[in-house]
C-alpha cells in the first residue's frame, strides 16, 4: 500500500469525520450477499418482498451483518491500513432495498492500550434524509508514524 | 446555563458511551465553539444513586447530574431529582409504571416526573392524549429530543403550543457524538440535583439545538 494512502494514529483528530459513504443495497446485491452463506438462497426476509410482508415486515430488508459490513468498508476506506478491532452495532428500523444509504462516522475517542493505538468512532448507516437506521461504536487500530 | 436533560451512558443497555468520553466530547464541541454546561444521565429504567461524578465533573468543568427514564403504560418518563422514596415506592425496571401516580409521587417527595419525546410514534404522550387520556399533571414535557424521527419534535411542539407548557431539550444520546445536540437553556446556574428540579417547577426555560449555543459566554463559576 502507498505510505501516503495510510493513515496514522498520531493524525487523527477527535471529530474527525468519515465518510459519507453512498450505497444503493439492490435486491440482486442481496441475493448475492446472502449467498455466501446459502449458495441455495430461497424466499426469506431478506430476499422475498412477500415472504417478509407475511412476517409482519413493511419490506425486505437487509441482513444485519449486510449493513455491518457497509459500515466495515467505511472504516476500512478511511482508514485503509487499519484494523477493525470491534463493530458493535444497534439496529434501529429495518433498511429497505434499492434505496440509497448513506455511512458515516466521527473519531470521538483516541487511545494507546495495551501497545495499541486504538481510536474509536460512531458510525451510522442512515436514510438519505439522514434519520439513521443503524448505528454502531467501532474500534480501528491504526499504525504508528514512529513503527514506520 | 445550558444542561442536556437526557443523556444514556454504558449502564443502560443500548446505549455505547461512557461518561467519561461523553465529557470528553465536551471538550471537543467547545472547542468548535459550542456550549455545554451539564448533562443529566437518565438512564432506562433504573437510577444508581452511589454513582459519584463529582470528579469527574470537576476536572471538566462539566455538571453531571443523575436522573432516570421510566417506562410507563402511557409512555416513557424522565425523572428529575430521583430521592430514596421514589427508588422505595417504585420499581424502576417495571415497564408498566403508573405515570400518574409518578408524577404526583415524584412532586410529593420533591423530584419531578416529565414525558419523554412525547410526539413519538406509539409511545408518545401525543398518542395518548389523542386516545382521550387526560394528564393534568402534566406542565412540562420534553420538546426537543435528539433522537428523534421527522415529525416527532413538530407534534411534541405542538401539543406545548396548544396546552402552554414548558418545554426541555435533551439529545437522548446513546452514542458518544449525540451528547449535547438538544440541550435546555436555564436562566439560573444549576449544580444539584435539587436546583434542577426547582428550576423545573419555576419554568422560564427553552429547548434549544446544539448550533444554537454558538458563541455564547460560558458563565463564570458561582463561588457559594
Amino acid at each position: 500500500m502507498a505510505k501516503e494512502n495510510v493513515r496514522y494514529f498520531e493524525d487523527v483528530e477527535l471529530g474527525e469525520e468519515l465518510g459519507p459513504l453512498v450505497k444503493v443495497p439492490t435486491t440482486e446485491a442481496v441475493r448475492q450477499f446472502c449467498s455466501v452463506w446459502d449458495p441455495e438462497v430461497g424466499a426469506s426476509r431478506f430476499t422475498d418482498e412477500a415472504t417478509a410482508r407475511k412476517e409482519g415486515l413493511p419490506h425486505a430488508l437487509l441482513p444485519g451483518i449486510m449493513n455491518m459490513s457497509y459500515l466495515i468498508t467505511l472504516l476500512t476506506t478511511w482508514a485503509p491500513a487499519g484494523q477493525v478491532r470491534k463493530l458493535d452495532t444497534v439496529f434501529r428500523q429495518p433498511v429497505p432495498h434499492n434505496k440509497s444509504v448513506r455511512l458515516v462516522g466521527i473519531v470521538t475517542d483516541k487511545n494507546v492500550v495495551d501497545g495499541e493505538n486504538r481510536v474509536e468512532c460512531d458510525v451510522s448507516l442512515q436514510r438519505e434524509d439522514g434519520e439513521a437506521m443503524v448505528t454502531g461504536k467501532a474500534v480501528v487500530i491504526l499504525p504508528s508514524r514512529e513503527s514506520r | 446555563m445550558f444542561i442536556d436533560m437526557h443523556c444514556h451512558s454504558v449502564a443502560s443497555d443500548d446505549a455505547r458511551a461512557t461518561v467519561d468520553q461523553y465529557l470528553k466530547w465536551v471538550t471537543v464541541l467547545r472547542s468548535k465553539g459550542y456550549r455545554v454546561d451539564g448533562i443529566v444521565l437518565t438512564e432506562h429504567r433504573q437510577f444508581n444513586r452511589e454513582a459519584d461524578y463529582s470528579e469527574i465533573s470537576a476536572e471538566s468543568g462539566v455538571v453531571v447530574l443523575r436522573g432516570a427514564e421510566l417506562d410507563t403504560r402511557h409512555g416513557h418518563f424522565l425523572v428529575y431529582g430521583v430521592n430514596d422514596h421514589l427508588t422505595r415506592r417504585f420499581d424502576f425496571s417495571d415497564v408498566r409504571t403508573d405515570p400518574f401516580e409518578l408524577m404526583r409521587e415524584a412532586r410529593a417527595s420533591g423530584a419531578i416526573a416529565i414525558p419523554a419525546h412525547p410526539g413519538r410514534s406509539g409511545i408518545g404522550l401525543c398518542e395518548y392524549i389523542a386516545q382521550g387520556v387526560e394528564f393534568p399533571e402534566v406542565k412540562t414535557v420534553e420538546l426537543l429530543n435528539g433522537g428523534s424521527r421527522a415529525g416527532e419534535n413538530e407534534r411534541a411542539a405542538e401539543l406545548v403550543q396548544a396546552r402552554g407548557y414548558w418545554g426541555t431539550g435533551g439529545s437522548d444520546a446513546h452514542f458518544v457524538s449525540a451528547v449535547g445536540r438538544c440541550l435546555t437553556r436555564f436562566p439560573d446556574h444549576i449544580r444539584t440535583e435539587a436546583e434542577l428540579v426547582q428550576a423545573l417547577y419555576r419554568g422560564g426555560f427553552q429547548p434549544v439545538r446544539l448550533e444554537q449555543t454558538a458563541q455564547q459566554p460560558v458563565e463564570a463559576k458561582e463561588s457559594r
